[in-house]
C-alpha cells in the first residue's frame, strides 16, 4: 500500500514556533552576539572576537564553579537515585496507604523553589533553626553560614528533601506497570527478593530511571534559586555553583560579554548531556 | 523614528556619533548584530534549508545504525556535526593559540565523517 505523504498538520505548529522564536531563539541569538562584543551600556558595542571565550576557558574561577557544579550533581544523583528506588519499593501497591504516600511524596515538589530555600535557611540557622540548634546541642559544631562543609551538607540535604520524590514517583510508576505474571513466574522459580529486583524490577524500570537521571541531572546542573536563597554561594565561594556564578558575572559585575560566553559554554554542556541521555533512552527503540 | 544617533564609547570617540552599520535599527540595536554572528546564523538557516530539500529529494531521512550503535537519521547527523563543531572550536580556543580556521576545517572534516559513518 502506498502511504500518501501529508505533512500539512505541521502548519499547526507555527504559533508555538513563533512563541518559542520570541522567547527563546531571539534571546539566544542575542547572547551569541553579546559573547563576541564588549558593551558599556546604551546599546554601544565593540567587537572583541573570541577574547571572552578564551578568557572564560582559561579562567580559574570558571573551572572552580564548573567543578563544584559537577561534584554537586554527581553527589545528588548518587544519593537520590538509590534512595528514590528504595522508597518506591517500600511504598504500598494497593489500599488506603497509596494516596497518602503519593500525596506525601508530591508535597515537596509543589513548594516554590525560593520558599524551599527560605524554609531550609531558617530550619538550618545554627542559633534558632530546628536543625541547626539540634545539631549544635548534640555537640556538633554546625554553622552553614561559616563552614563550607556544613554549607554543602545543608544544600545537598535540601536538594535531597526537595527532589527525591520525583525519583520515587517515577520509579513507583515504573514498578506498577510490571505485570503480576512476572512475579508469579519468579515465585515458581524460587527467586530471592534480590533476584526479583535485579532481573525483573530493575530492567523494567530502566526507561523511567533514565528519564529520572536526565531530569535530576538537568535540574541539579542548573540549580539556582535554592542555593541562592540558602547560602548565596557562600561561605566565600564554597557553594558558588555555575548558575550563581553566571548571574554574579552578568548582573553583579555587568560583564555582559564574558557572561554571554560563559552561558554559551554552559548551554553547550547541557545540550551535550541532553543528547547523550536522549540517545541512551532511544537506543533500544526502533529509531531515534 | 527608526534611526537615532549612536555614540561610540571608546576613549577616542566619546560623544561622537557612530557611523551607522547595516543592522542599526532602533528596535533591534539591543540585539547587537554583527556580520560574523549574522553569517553564523545564516549558515545554520542554510543548513536547515538544505536538509529540507534533501528530504524532498530522498524522503525518509536515511535511517541507519552507525558506528556509535545509535539509530540515526540525517537530522541527528546534522545535530551531532554542529554540536561537535562547537566543542572542537572551544577546545581549539582553550588548548591552542593557532588560528581558529583550523578548527573550522577539522569540524567540517569531522562533519563529513559523521554524515558517512555515524
Amino acid at each position: 500500500m502506498n502511504k500518501t505523504l501529508n505533512q500539512k498538520a505541521w502548519y499547526f505548529v507555527i504559533p508555538v514556533f513563533a512563541l518559542v522564536a520570541f522567547n527563546a531563539v531571539v534571546p539566544l541569538m542575542t547572547v551569541v552576539n553579546y559573547s563576541f562584543q564588549e558593551t558599556f551600556g546604551s546599546n554601544v558595542f565593540q567587537w572583541e572576537g573570541t577574547r571572552w571565550f578564551k578568557e572564560i576557558l582559561h579562567s580559574e574561577r570558571f573551572h572552580a564553579s564548573l567543578g563544584r557544579q559537577f561534584i554537586f550533581t554527581f553527589i545528588i544523583l548518587l544519593i537520590q537515585l538509590p534512595l528514590g528506588i528504595a522508597i518506591a519499593l517500600t511504598m504500598p501497591k494497593k489500599g488506603w496507604g497509596v494516596p497518602i504516600c503519593l500525596i506525601l511524596m508530591s508535597m515537596p515538589l509543589l513548594i516554590p523553589w525560593n520558599v524551599v530555600g527560605a524554609m531550609w535557611n531558617i530550619f538550618a540557622l545554627p542559633d534558632i533553626g530546628f536543625l541547626g540548634n539540634s545539631l549544635n546541642s548534640l555537640g556538633f559544631d554546625y554553622n552553614f553560614t561559616q563552614q563550607s562543609g556544613d554549607a554543602w551538607f545543608t544544600t545537598i540535604l535540601m536538594d535531597v528533601w526537595h527532589w527525591t520524590s520525583l525519583v520515587v514517583l517515577l520509579s513507583y510508576a515504573g514498578l506498577n506497570s510490571i505485570q503480576p505474571a512476572y512475579y508469579q513466574a519468579a515465585e515458581i522459580d524460587g527467586a530471592s527478593r534480590w533476584d526479583i529486583f535485579r532481573y525483573i524490577e530493575l530492567p523494567k524500570m530502566k526507561k523511567v530511571l533514565t528519564l529520572a537521571i536526565l531530569l535530576r541531572f538537568m535540574d541539579s546542573f542548573m540549580i539556582y534559586t535554592e542555593p541562592f536563597v540558602l547560602t548565596g554561594g557562600g561561605p566565600g565561594n564554597a557553594t558558588n555553583f555555575l548558575s550563581l556564578d553566571l548571574v554574579k558575572m552578568a548582573l553583579g559585575q555587568f560583564d555582559l560579554g564574558p557572561a554571554a560566553a560563559m552561558s554559551l559554554i554552559y548551554f553547550l554542556i547541557v545540550l551535550l548531556m541532553c543528547w547523550v541521555f536522549y540517545s541512551l533512552m532511544m537506543k533500544d527503540e526502533g529509531r531515534t | 523614528m527608526i534611526f537615532t544617533n549612536l555614540y561610540a564609547s571608546s576613549w577616542s570617540t566619546v560623544g561622537k556619533p557612530k557611523e551607522k552599520g547595516l543592522f542599526d535599527f532602533d528596535f533591534i540595536t539591543w540585539m547587537a548584530w554583527t556580520w560574523p554572528t549574522a553569517s553564523f546564523f545564516i549558515f545554520i538557516a542554510l543548513c536547515i534549508t538544505v536538509m529540507y530539500f534533501w528530504e524532498k529529494k530522498v524522503p525518509g531521512g536515511n535511517p541507519r545504525k552507525g558506528i556509535l550503535t545509535l539509530n540515526t537519521t540525517r537530522g541527528d547527523r546534522l545535530f551531532v556535526s554542529l554540536l561537535s563543531a562547537a566543542f572542537i572550536h572551544l577546545a581549539w580556543l582553550g588548548l591552542t593559540d593557532f588560528n581558529l580556521w583550523f578548527a573550522t576545517f577539522i569540524s567540517s572534516m569531522f562533519a563529513i565523517f559523521v554524515f558517512k559513518y555515524v
